[in-house]
């Protein structure tokens, strides 16, 4: 575990006004801290560093997953230079990387870095995820819309669940929200401006989210997955996958990457980039035998990864539930029909 | 863009009977040409689990035909099951497919690619009223204000020279271009406006490739985006990349893209790509007399040479 969690009865609740939580993220800013959150670009909400506290824009769910904060896109893990006959090595700087608060993550983003502590802290640890982890404040926030992708009931979350956040934020009736500090780093986040919270909880708390998502049986469907590697369901859901890798880039639980040299022999650079086992290369050999080699077999790996091998290996499940990845599928691929089928079959 | 699409007309365009006709004649077709073996699969439409919801299906028995559906949810393109990356989707033999207008456009390109035989396909033609835009609620209405910019602008609402008519076209209202009006807008700025503009939509590109994976004409089977050794397009998330990735689509195409705007429908990241494509097709029209159009053409412009091609960019 990354944080330890304290939740002693010196921290009460406190409630911060919409128009302080923007000056806090102004006070943030000033201080050097960079603050990520939810921001309108374009048609779209994306969480992206703000400029300015109005930036922040808590409407809806952002198009991308919070993980970016964590995992970005791409990123650079040695760079190379030529100098006559011998070649420099650099590994980047990582203490230069920002302290950096992560503001507004809803229940099923602010969730998933603390799942993919697992894997990036165990045979090898990843420091250019945990570094991030190490000096990221995640302030939650909890949900009160929901459409019928969302799923967090089904896997174990809710619209209100705490999970991952140092700092949780619960809109209530009147533009404030009740602000409650789960970890060190969440007390030190109200302790820093506490003029900007009032003590106690002076609204009442908007009503939650309603999920519409069945309740599945996860360790139902684990058992199916355990005997169903080979199965004509795989087939019968999947073979129309087009093989893009939607699913997994806007998913906050997805965090496979490929590695890829890129510039010229003289100077360049290694970098660690998202990839997708979507994607018919994902697994392609150098011989070109591909051991998934339909779409089918690829859409199998998704949500066995999902609900059966991070659960064969850590104890929890890939998923948090936030629906993206049904939201945006091309070809309507519906996880929560996937597990709804599972759940009956099994 | 989402701006115009606000403050619209949210009143249905079509009667639901419209969508009742349809889907019972594509129901009635595809038990038919499945019960006499005509076909080995009929590929089609049916509901999802969300409400309003739509989703490509290969039908292979006449008992599943009832499950076929059409909808203002049926967006997808279907051609592009039949190009080879596809091929594990759908059995061997005849197939039978339901298309829209604009799905025809790219079956006829593809027919003169050489990627399919018209005498293997039994194309089921849709009198279409028009589909949803990308992001919309599915369980409203098809309105003015839930409408895809393609249709706004559709001269195909009856697909020609198909071997079995779904429904009958209802009176439709004419609507405003939108697409065309964002393209005058663009074309009006300069250069360096024009850059940034294209510069700040490509950086929200993720490559998740969705473009390329839902089009019918991006049926190569190694992209020359995924190389890496020798690597011609950065692989990773960043700009160069983005931008070389994006440019190298349009241009492979140009005179190919029938204009199905699948891949703007695709996009995670409402790419407006298109603009991208209508300004190629502007392009070809001007400078080569030539679009890709309703009838199998064995070449393109861009694939074939001719003594009298324009060579004045030459200097």
């Amino acid at each position: 575990m990354l944080h330890s969690y304290r939740r002693d009865d010196t921290i009460m609740p406190r409630t911060i006004t919409a128009q302080n939580l923007q000056a806090l993220i102004d006070a943030l800013i000033a201080a050097n801290i960079r603050v990520v959150g939810p921001k309108r670009v374009d048609s779209l909400c994306l969480y992206a560093p703000l400029a300015k506290g109005e930036e922040l824009d808590l409407s809806e769910l952002p198009r991308r997953s919070a993980k970016e904060t964590f995992l970005p896109p791409a990123e650079e893990i040695l760079s190379f230079e030529r100098q006559g006959a011998s070649t420099s090595v650099r590994s980047p700087d990582l203490s230069r990387l920002p302290a950096t608060v992560l503001i507004g993550a809803r229940p099923c983003d602010a969730a998933a870095p603390g799942i993919l502590d697992a894997v990036f802290s165990w045979d090898y640890q990843d420091d250019f995820f945990l570094e991030r982890r190490r000096k990221t404040t995640i302030v939650g926030i909890a949900c009160t819309k929901a459409d019928d992708a969302c799923f967090c009931t089904a896997v174990g979350l809710s619209p209100d669940s705490r999970q991952g956040s140092d700092l949780f934020l619960t809109p209530l009736e009147g533009d404030s929200y009740a602000a409650e500090a789960l970890t060190d780093k969440g007390a030190a986040l109200l302790e820093r401006h506490p003029e900007l919270f009032v003590q106690g909880e002076t609204g009442r708390p908007l009503p939650l989210a309603e999920p519409r998502a069945a309740k599945v049986d996860l360790a139902k469907i684990k058992t199916w997955l355990d005997g169903h590697f080979e199965s004509p369901f795989w087939g019968e859901i999947a073979s129309h996958c087009v093989g893009c890798g939607t699913c997994a880039f806007l998913c906050p639980t997805c965090h496979c990457f490929d590695i890829v040299d890129e510039g010229s022999e003289a100077a360049g650079c290694r970098r660690k980039f998202w990839d997708a086992c979507g994607f018919s290369k994902f697994t392609l050999h150098a011989s070109s035998h591909n051991p998934r080699n339909t779409q089918a077999d690829r859409f199998r790996n998704r949500v066995m990864h999902k609900f059966k091998y991070y659960h064969d290996k850590f104890g929890r499940t890939l998923c948090t539930g936030c629906g993206r990845c049904i939201r945006a599928c091309p070809v309507g691929i519906d996880l929560v029909a996937v597990l709804e089928d599972i759940n009956t079959q099994g | 863009m989402n701006q115009t699409a606000q403050n619209l007309d949210s009143a249905p365009l079509v009667d639901e009977t419209y969508y009742a006709a349809v889907t019972e004649a594509i129901r009635a077709e595809a038990a038919r040409l499945l019960t006499d073996g005509r076909v080995a699969a009929v590929i089609g439409y049916v509901a999802g689990r969300r409400a309003g919801s739509a989703l490509p299906a290969v039908i292979t028995t006449p008992e599943r035909a009832g499950e076929l559906i059409f909808s203002p949810a049926c967006r997808n393109n279907l051609s592009v099951y039949l190009t080879k990356p596809k091929q594990d989707a759908v059995p061997k033999g005849k197939l039978a497919i339901v298309v829209k207008g604009c799905d025809l456009r790219a079956l006829a390109g593809l027919l003169g690619e050489s990627q399919i035989r018209r005498e293997n396909l039994h194309i089921i033609g849709i009198a279409c009223a028009g589909v949803f835009a990308a992001n919309v609620d599915q369980s409203l209405p098809l309105s003015e204000a839930t409408i895809a910019k393609k249709c706004r602008e559709c001269t195909v609402h009856l697909p020609k020279e198909v071997d079995f008519m779904a429904g009958t076209l209802p009176m439709l209202p004419q609507l405003a271009p939108v697409e065309a009006e964002e393209l005058a807008r663009l074309e009006a700025l300069t250069p360096a406006e024009r850059w940034a503009f294209w510069k700040e939509q490509f950086s929200r590109c993720i490559r998740c490739l969705a473009c390329r994976q839902v089009c019918p004409f991006c049926f190569c089977t190694q992209c020359l985006c995924d190389r890496n050794r020798p690597q011609t397009v950065e692989n990773s998330v960043r700009p160069a990349g983005n931008l070389s990735w994006h440019i190298v689509r349009a241009m492979h195409l140009a005179g190919r893209c029938a204009g199905c705007a699948e891949c703007e429908r695709a996009c995670p990241m409402d790419i407006p790509l298109n603009l991208l494509n209508r300004k190629m097709a502007e392009e070809l029209k001007e400078r080569f007399d030539y679009e890709a159009g309703l009838s199998p053409q064995e070449k393109g412009p861009l694939t074939s040479y001719q003594e009298d091609d324009d060579e004045s960019f030459i200097k």
